[in-house]
Formats: structure tokens, C-alpha cells, sequence
């Protein structure tokens, strides 16, 4: 073997290690030495029954000083097990620095998988050998490098375990921050009513625990708070943590509940199972610790999200089903300065939205805001305790509800504001054209009239250009908002149009609703398939005619039914008579009636409106009155003389953002815009406000305005399946033949009962409803201030423990145990809230017919041991099955059966209660459960449920019949143990459990130096495990901690800055983040202490200038070389 | 409204013997709703008899020669109406794509016949009709063409076994909700809670082991009529038949005929389509529901 650059070898011990018989039953150490004795280099080769005992290591230190070895190579176990033990071993001779070492597995990777071919398995050792030989001779010697050790340490998970690592860290003297995501910690100990096997109650010995880490001077708890992230190493972490807003100040609450009592929301209470209910503010359980409440707040619903202005409906539906009227309006005041226009004719995306449209039929928001609105009767709108005139005036352009939303905004904000409305009468729109039946004119008049009382100067019958001019305003005002709406008719442009007897949809709703009852003749035809039309149609109804409604789109396009108002407009219309004929055209207007041609298609491909006809195929229809209402369009002539600038389709050109127009102290919104809905219309008023208010006062117009307008909301999760069905309560209609005599109005109100009735159907989608009646119940001062937000802290520490715990198996997955199907079949975790005595039921166990059950079924293994769900065998199910079993017989004196594959109970005093049950007279039957069903064959079967198994004792089929089943869950990985994982850089096991560094020798350290593990979160164990896990863990905290340093394993990666071209690609790759690009030099630079040695970057390097110490390419061609020369 | 709905056609032999009136009421009902059938030419044993436990690479190629002749007629998804034949197919051609040496053997043997299997190609997609009907079609479209709507009619979704498992993947294995939904969507009043829905209809036992056989079938006819129904569809000839045809057995444990009607499906869907009865294959039938 010739030598590279260097003509002299170093001397070589090589070492092989039997094993006791692991190796050495299949390979042939003593030839492996033999031949190992032969190498280049070596200069003693030898073979000892125990390589790694102290003999063996006291054998290689004196052949090392006798020999004047320079290198070893130690032939023996897997390096994870043993690398250590021989690198420390050769150092403490204090002659060989530890890095001119390598170590070979030949047990792992030779005797335990070549078993069957020991002479095969001894010339791979052989190779291996070589290989071993040939690369150390290349090793060069490595430094470790100390780095001083943060002291304090960073505990996830508030479980016992986690209870428990920080009590022993706390008492030893260092600081710990315990974050839990809950309210309170406790974890599912807290739930437990009994432990097995000694039966002491669970409360009596978690809660002083719980209270001692609520004390102790050297913890800071962390409630309701998450890890987000975390950077850093070993002795020197930076983790962000996030305080989620409790809505309240924490050292204000004192606990005594009176916000919760005035709470109108009851959602399932997690802690319980839910098996009871809980309020949006409130406290896990009575021993809580913090024994703090907390306001539950996930933001704004669906239903809220969805209204262009916001509207609380939410909010309003908590109060209307708590009979709270009066405070019901005050929640919809907050937000909607018209009530009752918006109550009657409001398109209500917020019903589109409703959570509880999935399960059966959405809310009736509008209905409910009408009955409150029409319930209070007379009220003022209320303005800010704080009222200031500022002095500043504004001119609102048109009292429609975009110009009365904007005015009302202004007013509240100190603003003198004038409205300048064309009409005789405030109300815009909605006032001129939508007819009585729908919107009687005494309630929209109440509302405007409302605004205008907030100290709002009027001047009707003052249009813009011709009675005022736009500059003449601006002259007087600071600033101005237009919101003339879209007045004018379009024209379907067909012969005939200008015939006395075609009339503009517009104007002719608006003659009807000024009074006047036109004679239309017998057979009127209205052209249009949106909402004016229907309307015109409805009224033409109502003023005698037989009335078809002709509309290009067909029924599935129809304008109209674009919105659920639409729709409920449309069949009420329908219902009411009016014929509707989708898919005709206009084309032309004869004497006698109209001529339609067929159309093609309305949209093209990409959706946009352009109407094709097929003008040889037509119709002739029959009228003596036509209406045409195809639609409104802005007055853009009006616009272009006042100056302002107008898109090319004939809306005022604005900023969509700030609504601002080409002159810089004009706004404009609503239907100037091009024709929308009225809420569309008060949103734009509402901005318009704001833009105007931040113009006055020199502020950004455009920062921070992200939420207006409509966005997706939130829902707690909720299995819809299972939510239970209630059938909308609907407004009381009048029948179509007796409505269409009269304008009076198609809906009468809610009844105060049949209101509560509706709004009780709310499925309480974000917890919170904002209602904001705790906080005037509250004794303390100061203490809920519902603005708090979400605070993110960050904390330095030298070590973590997580301790993040476990969920249960879900039991649906297995749907013939019926589980979800049948209401007396409970998961085990169930039983502990039932049995519990501070549980939802105070201990008792009862069915939920409120009756103790006769007999009681207790499933085992359910989603363990089992290939289909999970593999393994969850540990603790047999015992507490055990102990449920116990608490059954003893409570209700019931017939218990557990069926099981195996009992599995080891552990101290677990055998002894397996006997003590077994006394006791509980049955076990040894067999999978096949099926829980309710189908029953004897009599003796009927209304029970039926256990169907195979005894295997026995030897048969059997089934039992009982009144109550438990099914014995096993322990699953938290959902989101992946996100813990990433966010850690830890390794989980197939099943998701985080791994341990080694089964054996490191069961609380983790891959990740200075991250250690304890409790279910590695893997399922009962709560004295968890706590001997957690000592544990704890103990590996403070060796490292107290030593005050660590050496870093000095396998790191370094870039030769001569060969760097600076491309970053290794930068992106480091899973460490190690590695940074210096700007000035244009090189990547890898920081040393970040370094883990994993290679990533040595590989991906396009240019070669990227090496890892003990792997470089020198030793790694020698290793191969080694190899290939055996062969 | 969907695309053109085209699928090969493997009736399979029962639905031209004892369940003829499967396939006249399968075809009646797909006519009405525009989905087109292709019966595949000189189509052959399905391969369910005692091939499948005899010689199963026999079974594996009689199933991959009906799979080779619809390959030549150019489709891509097959409907097999009957459970066993849907079974058989997914199952042979699950083999087939699985194990090598087992699709080699078929190929060889195959390529005597002169045919090509293509067992190397794309699967095919095998569909039974209620797949058909409910992802293909689509429920709100057939809810359209509902003229009839079963309303009142208590009705049991009965699947059997070779519908739902092992190499069945339309719904869950024990717990199917697909046949339930078919039914709700033409107005019935579907009995979702019947917990024997997926449990065995007695099989071959009806023949073999006559008062095990048929006894499994009356206590399905029994729980039915706990449940308040009026009749039971299926989805499967055997269990049709075995259902229906030794009723008279059943007065060992009844006392009586129970004389409980057992429908197929597709003659629910026909009547609430409005399809005349004759074209339903309601002759065939031995107890009718008095409702229809």
C-alpha cells in the first residue's frame, strides 16, 4: 500500500470485540484480527470477549502508551452505542486526542443480519475492517468547544409531567417558564376522578401540585399561551411564545364568575368532554391554576365577517335568545345607524354564511334585526359619551344609506354635517322605489329621521347641478361625500320603446309609491330579471294586472336570485301569480304587445355579460302595459360637469380603498359607483367617513384598512353531523291571495317567543359574541378591556422539556362500535367527567335518560393492538379500564364486563388489582369486540345495546346484552405533534410519538441537543412513568445546566472562502440555519456553534468548497479504497 | 348537467336469469336519465362461481378477457351491477396489476385467444351503478328529474357484503351511507339506522346449509320489520333472490311467510322517475310493495 504526499503511516491499533457471543457466534473474530494484524500500519490487532468493559478499555490505554499507538479502530457494536465510551477511553489515557478513532459496527451491521452465513459475515468484517484502518490513518486531531449554558429552562405542556419536571427544576433553583396552551394546567390528570391501582383521588394529589407551581417564586406560568418559535442551540435557545388575550387582566381577575353568569353563550366545555356546557368567558374547572376566567374570543363569525358593515348579528341573536331586547339594539346600533331598512330589505350575505345553513337552514339575521328595530319602537341613536364638536364641516351629497351611514359616521366624530338630497324625502333609493309591501315608508322615515336628529342639517329638494353646484360646496366645506346613487333608466335600445304604454321601471315605482295607482290595463309585461323588476312586477300585481315577467337569463342566471333575498323575493312573486319566462328578449315594441326573440346565450366564456339572440326565433306577447327594468346606471353626464372624473363605463372614478375621487377633499361611494345593495351602499358611507376623518386630520388614508369590507370568519369546530336539528322559524306571511289586494306589508314581525325561539338555533361560531355585558358586571375596575391583543414574548433558555402529552383515539373511526350513532356508547375519558364529582353529572353515572345503567360493557384495545388504526399497545387502557370497572360496580352496582385481548398489568400493584376486581365480581371475557349494535333478536335484547364477540375462552359466539358501553380509547400523538416537531427539529417514531436519542441508554434526550422529552408525548404511559419520566428529564437538565457549559461535538462543516463563488445555495439548505452570507466579502460563512454536522451543504455545494471535519474527501477515498482493495 | 355518461356494460349472469329484473330495471332507469350502456361482445363468466376458491388464476384470467374485450371497444370505466361480478372484477384486476407473475400467466394465456390484455395498461375503473348515480351523475341532478318522489315510503338500504368490502372502495366497509343518500334524493324515507345494513344475506348457505342460509336472511326481513319498513332495496342478485325467494322457509322462525317485498334499487329510482312498471321488471317480483 503506497502513501499519498506522506511516506510514513501512523501506528495502528485495531481492536474487535466478540460481544460476548453477539459477534462471535457468527463471525470469526480471531480471523478478523489476524487479518486486521496484516494491515498497513497496524501494529497490534486483538480480539477480547468485552471490548467495551473495563478490562478491554484498560487493555487499549496500555497498548496505546506501550505502542505508541496514533490511531484506533475499535470493530464492535453500533457507534451509537459505544463511540463514546472508546473516543473517552483513548482520551483518558491522556495520550490520543479522541478524534483519531473510528469505529466499526460489525454487530448491527454484520453478526445480527448475517447470522445465517458466518463465513460471509467474517470477510465483510474483514472489509469493514480495512476500510476502518485505511480512513483513520487520515484522521486529524479535533478540538471541542466549550459554550456557557443558560440556566433557565423553557417547559411545554402543563400536564403532570410537565408539572413535575418544572417543580423539580424550580426547587433546585432555576428559573422555568411553563407554557400551556389551556387556561389553567392540570392536563388530563385533572380530569381523572380515581388513579389505579391505589385509588387515591387524582384531585387530592395533582391539585397541590398544580397550586405549588401557581406559587413558586422561580416559575413563570404561561397559560393560554403557544410556543411559536424557537432558534438557537444547546445552553443558548430564543423561543417566541404567544399570549393569546384573555380579555381581562390576569392579576385583576378574582375568579368570582360573575362575568360568566351574565354570558349568553354555551358551547360544549372540552374540559368535560363535552358533556356539559360552558360560557364564552370561563374557567376550565373550579381548581384551576391560574384560577383566572378567560374571555374567548377566535374573532369575527362568519356572519359578521360576511356584512359589508360588519353588522354583530351574532352579537344580537345572543341577546334576542336571552330576551334582552333592549340590549339587542344596542348591539345593532353599534354598528348599523338603520336598523329597520336593514331589517326589511337587506340582502343578508350574513344568512349565505351561517354555519347553521349546513345543517339545516340558515338564521333569519334580517327577520331578527326587524323584531328588534320594530320591538324598541321609539329610540334615539346613540353618540359617543365623549361627544365634541370639532367644528369642521362636511357636506354629504344625497340621503340615500350610503350618504345617511357617512353622515351619521361624520356627526359622531364632532363633524358638522350637511345633506343635500335631490328628493322631497330622505332615503335615497329605497325611499322612491321599493314598494310599501316591502318597505312601508313610516319605518324607513323613522330611521332617517333618527340620523337626522343627531344634529344633521337637511336640505331636500337640492339636487346637485342644478339646484347646487359642486364647487359652490367645496367652497363651504372641508370636505365632501357624493352619494347620488343611480338614477337613471337604461334603455333596451329595440323599436317601440318610447311608446306611452312602455314605461321605465324607476319611474314607475316611483309614481306608485308617491301614491298615484296607474291603470295599467289587463296584461302588463315586465321586462328584467333583477330585483326592481320583480318589484315592478309584484306591484303591478297589486294594482290588478295578470303580469309576465320576461327576463334573457335563464331561471338558474336570473339576476334576482343571485341573493337568498332575491330568491325568497322571486318564489314570493311566483306565488303571488306572475308568470316568468326566462330566455326571451325584447324585440320590439308593436301595437298590442311585444315582439320577443329567443336568446342564446347571456354571458360568454369568461362570464361577462354579452347577450347573443337568435333573431329568427320569436314570440309574440300580448300587453297593454310593458315596464322595463333592465337596470340602473349613474348619472356620468351629471359627474363630468362638476368636474369629476368618470370610468369608462359610467361610474365616478375612485380610489377603491379610500373612496377618494380626482379632487382631493371629494369622496364618493354607493351606487355612484355603479348600482349595488343597499348594505354594499352603508359600507361605502362607512368608509367614506373614515377616509374623510383621516383626510381632516392628516392621517394615512390608506394604512391598517385591510378588515373592511367582506372576508372569511371563523368557526369553532364543530362536528355538524351530530349538531342537533332545528327547524327555522319563520316570519308569518300572509297568504298571496289575500296580500296582493293591499300594499301592507307580505311579512308581520316575529312574536317576542318565537324571536328567542329563532335566535336559540345560533350555533355560537366564534365563541365571544362581543356583547359586552361582562364587562359592566364585573366588580373590579379596569379588569375585562375587550381590546387586549394577543401578546407575542420572548424568552432565553438553555434547555427545554416538552412534555406536550397525548389525545385520545377517536372512536368514530371504528363506526361498527357505533360510537357518535348510539348516545349510550362513551369514550373512557367520558366515564372519568361522569364518575368525577366535580363533573357535569357530580359523580353520578347515569344514562342519559338520567337512570343508573344495570350493566355496563367496557371495551378494550379500542384503536390499539389493531393493524387498521393503531399498531400499538397503549399501556394504560387495561388498568384504568380496570379502575373504571371498580367505580362502575361500586357506584351503580352494575353488571360490568370487560372484554380483552390480553390483560396487561404490569407494574407495581397492578396484578393485585386485576385479582382484587376479579373478586369483585366483574366479568372479563377474553375476544375483540366485533360490533356494538342495537339490533336485538332475544326480548331479553330490546332497547339494550347487544355486544356481539367471539369468547375466545369459550370458544363461541356471544352476545350480551347491556345498557351502556365505554369504549377504552387508546393514546394518539397530539394533532399537531408534527408542528412541535418541526418547530424543535425533533424526530417522531412511525406513530408520531416524539423519539427518545436512544430506547435504552438516553430515554429522555432527543436528537436535538439541550430538547428533552418526558410523559405520553414520546409514547403512552400512566402517571407514575410520567412522573419518573419527568424527574428524569429534569435531572438531565441540571447536569447539563449546573455544569455551566457544553462541549460541542467539533464535527462541524467549514467553507474554504477561496473556493466560495457566493452562490448562497448551501444558505437555503441548512436545516440549522447556520449558515450566513457576508455581504461584503461575497462568501457564505457557517457559524460554528449553529453547525450540527450534518453535510447537507458539504454535498450541495456546486463549486467543492464546502468540507466537514472527519469527513473529508481524504478519509472518505481512504475508507473506500480500504474497501475496494479487500475485495 | 354532467357530459355524456358512456360505460361499458358487464351484465353478468344473473342479471340475465334470475335477476332479469335487475337489468331491465337498471337499463329502464339509465335510459330515462341519458346514461349510456355498451354490453361488451361475447362477454364471459365473471369468474365468482367456485373458480374464485378453485383455481384462482383461472378466475383471474376469465376475469381479464371480459376486461380485454372492453378494452378494444375503446372504454375506460366498466359498470358490473352485480355485487359479486364488481367484486370479481376489482378484485382480478387488483391481482393482476399487483403481482407480476400473476398478470404474466394471464397474458400468456390470453394471447392465445389472440387478445391483448393490457394488464400493464391503466386499470379500468370499475363502477357500480349507485357510483354511477351518485359521484357521476350526481344527486342534485337526479333530485331534478324526480316526477314521483317516494315520499312516505320506509324504506331499508340493505348492501350486503361484496358492495362494501374488501376491495370495494365507494364507501365505508361497515357503515356505508351511499345507498342511503341515492334514496333520499328521490324522496324516501330512508331507515339509515338499520344496523344490519352490510351484515351477511346467508350467501350460498341459502342452498348448502338451508336452515343456516336462510335463517341469516329472515333475521335481516325481521330487523327490517322492526324497523317499521315498508321493503328493502338491493344492490345484489344473490341477495335479492336469497331474500326474497325462500320467505316460505321463513315460517320456521316467523310462524308465517313474512311475504316482505326486496327491491332493487333501480326499480325505487324507475318508479320515482315515473317509469312504468312493466318496463321495471315488477312482474318478476314476488311481493310487491303495496305503496307502488
Amino acid at each position: 500500500m503506497s502513501e499519498k504526499g506522506n511516506g510514513k503511516l501512523p501506528r495502528i491499533g485495531v481492536y474487535i470485540c466478540h460481544c460476548g457471543l453477539n459477534i462471535a457466534n457468527v463471525v470469526d473474530v480471531e480471523a478478523v484480527a489476524e487479518f486486521a494484524g496484516k494491515l498497513p500500519g497496524v501494529v497490534v490487532a486483538k480480539a477480547y470477549k468485552y471490548m467495551c468493559s473495563d478490562p478491554g478499555l484498560e487493555m487499549i490505554k496500555a497498548d496505546i502508551k506501550e505502542q505508541n499507538l496514533e490511531r484506533v479502530v475499535v470493530a464492535s457494536c453500533s457507534p451509537l452505542l459505544h463511540e463514546q465510551t472508546f473516543r473517552r477511553a483513548i482520551q483518558e489515557g491522556g495520550i490520543l486526542n479522541p478524534y483519531l478513532y473510528t469505529h466499526v459496527n460489525i454487530r448491527e451491521h454484520v453478526s445480527w443480519v448475517h447470522a445465517s452465513e458466518p463465513a460471509k459475515a467474517t470477510e465483510k468484517a474483514k472489509a469493514l475492517v480495512a476500510a476502518a484502518v485505511r480512513r483513520v490513518s487520515a484522521h486529524k486531531p479535533l478540538e471541542r468547544k466549550r459554550v456557557d449554558v443558560n440556566p433557565d429552562v423553557l417547559v411545554l405542556g402543563g400536564g403532570i409531567a410537565g408539572i413535575q419536571a418544572s417543580l423539580v427544576l424550580a426547587d433546585s433553583g432555576k428559573k422555568v417558564y411553563l407554557v400551556e396552551r389551556e387556561p389553567s394546567i392540570g392536563g388530563h390528570m385533572a380530569k381523572f376522578d380515581k388513579t389505579f391501582p391505589t385509588l387515591d383521588c387524582a384531585a387530592c394529589i395533582l391539585t397541590p401540585k398544580m397550586a405549588q407551581v401557581g406559587n413558586h417564586p422561580n416559575i413563570e406560568l404561561l397559560t393560554y399561551s403557544e410556543l411559536k418559535e424557537i432558534e438557537g442551540y444547546v445552553g443558548n435557545f430564543k423561543a417566541k411564545v404567544l399570549k393569546k388575550s384573555r380579555h381581562l387582566y390576569l392579576e385583576k381577575c378574582t375568579a368570582c364568575g360573575e362575568c360568566a353568569k351574565v354570558c349568553p353563550v354555551e358551547i360544549p366545555s372540552a374540559f368535560d368532554e363535552n358533556l356539559a356546557k360552558r360560557k364564552a368567558t370561563y374557567r376550565p374547572f373550579p381548581q384551576a391554576v391560574p384560577n383566572k376566567f378567560v374571555i374567548e374570543r377566535l374573532g369575527y363569525p362568519p356572519c359578521q365577517a360576511a356584512c359589508p358593515i360588519h353588522q354583530n348579528a351574532y352579537g344580537y341573536m345572543m341577546m334576542v335568545k336571552e330576551g334582552k331586547f333592549a340590549e339587542a339594539l344596542e348591539v345593532v346600533l353599534r354598528d348599523n345607524p338603520l336598523p329597520s331598512l336593514c331589517g326589511w330589505v337587506c340582502t343578508h350575505p350574513c344568512t349565505d354564511t351561517c354555519t347553521r345553513g349546513k345543517v339545516d337552514a340558515p338564521l333569519n339575521m334580517p327577520g331578527i334585526k326587524r323584531f328588534i328595530a320594530d320591538h324598541a319602537g321609539d329610540f334615539a341613536l346613540p353618540m359617543p359619551k365623549d361627544f365634541k364638536e370639532n367644528g369642521k364641516k362636511v357636506a354629504v351629497i344625497g340621503g340615500g344609506p350610503a350618504g345617511l351611514t357617512a353622515a351619521y359616521e361624520l356627526r359622531k366624530r364632532g363633524y358638522q354635517v350637511t345633506i343635500y338630497e335631490a328628493a322631497g324625502t330622505l332615503g335615497g333609493m329605497p325611499a322612491i322605489t321599493i314598494p310599501d309591501y316591502r318597505l312601508p315608508k313610516d319605518v324607513l322615515k323613522k330611521d332617517t329621521d333618527r340620523i337626522a336628529a343627531t344634529g344633521i342639517e337637511v336640505r331636500l329638494n337640492t339636487a346637485l347641478g342644478k339646484d347646487v353646484s359642486l364647487s359652490e360646496i367645496t367652497k363651504q366645506y372641508s370636505a365632501v361625500f357624493i352619494a347620488v346613487g343611480a338614477s337613471k333608466n337604461r334603455r333596451l335600445g329595440v323599436p317601440g320603446e318610447d311608446n306611452s304604454w312602455v314605461l321605465p321601471g324607476l319611474e314607475f315605482l316611483g309614481r306608485v309609491n308617491s301614491g298615484e295607482r296607474p291603470n295599467l290595463g289587463r296584461r302588463v309585461v315586465v321586462i328584467g330579471g333583477g330585483l326592481v323588476a320583480v318589484d315592478a312586477a309584484r306591484t303591478a300585481v297589486r294594482l290588478g294586472a295578470n303580469v309576465t315577467l320576461v327576463c334573457i337569463e335563464s331561471w338558474e342566471e336570473m339576476f334576482a336570485r343571485r341573493t337568498s333575498e332575491g330568491q325568497k323575493e322571486v318564489e314570493q312573486m311566483k306565488a303571488e301569480g306572475v308568470e316568468v319566462l326566462t330566455r326571451w328578449g325584447p324585440k320590439e315594441f308593436k301595437s298590442g304587445g311585444i315582439e320577443l326573440k329567443s336568446v342564446i346565450r347571456v354571458f360568454d366564456e369568461s362570464g361577462r355579460f354579452s347577450p347573443q339572440y337568435d333573431e329568427t326565433k320569436t314570440r309574440f306577447l300580448e300587453c297593454d302595459t310593458a315596464i322595463v327594468a333592465i337596470g340602473q346606471a349613474p348619472d356620468s353626464d351629471l359627474f363630468k360637469s362638476q368636474g369629476l372624473s368618470v370610468t369608462s363605463w359610467g361610474g365616478l372614478d375612485v380610489d377603491p380603498v379610500t373612496l377618494q375621487t380626482n379632487i382631493e377633499n371629494v369622496f364618493a361611494g354607493g351606487d355612484v359607483l355603479g348600482p349595488d345593495v343597499v348594505v354594499t351602499a352603508m359600507m361605502a358611507g362607512k368608509k367614506a367617513a373614515e377616509s374623510i376623518d383621516r383626510f381632516l386630520n392628516g392621517r394615512d388614508l390608506y394604512e391598517g384598512r385591510e378588515l373592511e369590507g367582506p372576508f372569511e370568519g371563523v368557526a369553532r369546530p364543530m362536528d355538524l353531523e351530530r349538531v342537533e336539528r332545528k327547524p327555522a322559524i319563520r316570519m308569518p306571511e300572509r297568504e298571496p291571495s289575500v296580500r296582493i289586494k293591499d300594499f301592507a306589508d307580505v311579512h308581520s314581525t316575529y312574536s317576542p317567543e318565537d324571536a328567542q325561539k329563532e335566535a336559540s338555533r345560533c350555533l355560537m361560531c366564534s365563541i365571544c359574541c362581543d356583547c359586552q355585558l361582562c364587562k359592566p358586571a364585573c366588580p373590579v375596575e379596569g379588569c375585562i378591556d375587550y381590546s387586549i391583543p394577543d401578546e407575542e414574548i420572548e424568552l432565553n433558555v438553555g434547555a427545554v422539556v416538552v412534555a406536550t402529552g397525548f389525545k385520545i383515539f377517536d372512536p368514530k373511526r371504528i363506526p361498527s362500535y357505533g360510537y357518535g350513532k348510539y348516545p349510550e356508547v362513551y369514550t373512557s375519558l367520558e366515564i372519568e367527567r361522569l364518575v368525577n364529582s366535580s363533573g357535569p353529572t357530580e359523580g353520578k353515572l347515569v344514562m342519559k335518560n338520567g337512570q343508573p345503567p344495570k350493566s355496563v360493557a367496557i371495551v378494550h384495545c379500542v384503536g390499539s393492538r389493531d393493524k387498521n388504526y393503531n399498531e400499538y399497545c397503549s399501556r394504560v387502557c387495561c388498568m384504568y379500564s380496570l379502575k373504571l370497572a371498580h367505580l362502575v360496580h361500586e357506584r351503580t352496582g352494575a353488571e360490568v364486563y370487560n372484554f380483552y385481548i390480553d390483560m396487561r398489568t404490569p407494574g407495581k400493584g397492578y396484578e393485585e388489582f386485576y385479582h382484587k376486581l376479579l373478586d369483585e365480581g366483574i366479568h372479563f371475557i377474553r375476544g375483540r369486540v366485533a360490533e356494538i349494535t342495537d339490533w336485538a333478536i332475544e326480548p331479553s335484547e330490546k332497547g339494550k345495546l347487544v355486544v356481539r364477540v367471539e369468547d375466545t375462552m369459550a370458544g363461541m359466539v356471544r352476545r350480551i346484552p347491556v345498557d351502556m358501553v365505554i369504549l377504552s380509547v387508546g393514546l394518539e400523538p397530539q394533532p399537531d405533534a408534527q408542528d412541535i416537531r418541526r418547530l424543535l427539529k425533533l424526530s417522531c417514531s412511525s406513530e408520531g410519538f416524539f423519539l427518545e436519542r436512544h430506547p435504552k441508554l438516553a430515554p429522555v434526550s432527543t436528537v436535538t441537543a439541550g430538547i428533552y422529552i418526558a410523559g405520553a408525548c414520546q409514547g403512552p404511559k400512566d402517571i407514575p412513568d410520567t412522573v419518573a419520566q419527568a424527574g428524569a428529564a429534569a435531572g438531565e437538565v441540571l447536569a447539563m445546566v449546573d455544569r455551566g457549559y457544553i462541549e460541542l461535538e467539533p464535527i462541524k462543516a467549514h467553507i474554504d472562502a477561496e473556493d466560495c463563488s457566493g452562490c448562497k445555495m448551501c444558505n437555503g439548505l441548512c436545516p440549522y440555519d447556520a449558515i450566513t452570507y457576508d455581504k461584503e466579502r461575497k462568501v457564505s460563512e457557517i457559524n460554528e456553534v449553529l453547525c450540527e454536522g450534518c453535510g447537507t451543504c458539504v454535498a450541495a455545494c456546486p463549486s467543492g468548497a464546502i468540507d466537514q471535519d472527519l469527513f473529508e474527501n481524504q478519509e472518505l477515498l481512504y475508507e473506500i479504497e480500504g474497501v475496494l482493495k479487500y475485495v | 348537467m354532467p357530459d355524456k355518461l358512456r360505460y361499458a356494460y358487464y351484465p353478468g349472469c344473473s342479471l340475465k336469469g334470475s335477476g332479469r329484473h335487475y337489468e331491465s330495471s337498471l337499463l329502464s332507469v339509465f335510459r330515462s336519465l341519458g346514461i349510456e350502456l355498451e354490453e361488451i361482445p361475447d362477454w364471459n363468466c365473471c369468474g365468482a362461481t367456485a373458480y374464485m376458491s378453485i383455481d384462482e388464476t383461472a378466475a383471474f384470467g376469465m376475469v381479464a378477457r371480459n376486461l380485454a374485450l372492453a378494452r378494444k371497444m375503446g372504454y375506460k370505466e366498466i359498470v358490473a351491477p352485480c355485487a359479486a361480478c364488481y367484486l370479481g372484477l376489482k378484485k382480478a384486476q387488483s391481482y393482476i396489476s399487483e403481482y407480476p407473475h400473476i398478470a404474466e400467466k394471464v397474458c400468456s394465456a390470453l394471447a392465445k385467444t389472440g387478445l391483448e390484455c393490457g394488464c400493464y395498461d391503466a386499470p379500468f375503473i370499475i363502477k357500480h351503478p349507485i357510483e354511477v348515480l351518485v359521484y357521476d351523475y350526481g344527486l342534485d341532478n337526479l333530485r331534478d328529474k324526480v316526477k314521483k318522489p317516494l315520499t312516505g315510503h320506509r324504506i331499508v338500504p340493505y348492501y350486503g357484503c361484496q358492495l362494501t368490502r374488501p376491495f370495494a372502495d365507494m364507501d365505508d366497509a361497515f357503515y356505508p351511507t351511499i345507498m342511503d343518500r341515492l334514496l333520499e334524493a328521490i324522496g324516501a324515507e330512508v331507515i339509515s339506522d338499520y344496523p344490519l345494513k352490510t351484515r351477511c344475506c346467508g350467501g350460498s348457505l341459502t342452498g348448502t346449509i338451508p336452515e343456516v342460509g336462510s335463517r341469516l336472511s329472515w333475521l335481516l326481513i325481521n330487523e327490517a320489520k322492526n324497523h317499521g319498513a315498508n321493503y328493502m332495496v338491493t344492490a345484489c342478485p344473490l341477495c335479492q333472490f336469497n331474500l326474497e325467494c325462500f320467505q316460505g322457509r321463513m315460517k320456521l322462525w316467523e310462524g308465517k311467510t313474512p311475504k316482505f317485498p326486496i327491491l332493487y334499487f333501480t326499480q325505487a329510482i324507475g318508479i320515482a322517475l315515473g317509469i312504468e312498471r312493466a318496463s321495471l321488471g315488477f312482474g318478476q317480483l314476488v311481493y310487491k310493495p303495496t305503496m307502488i
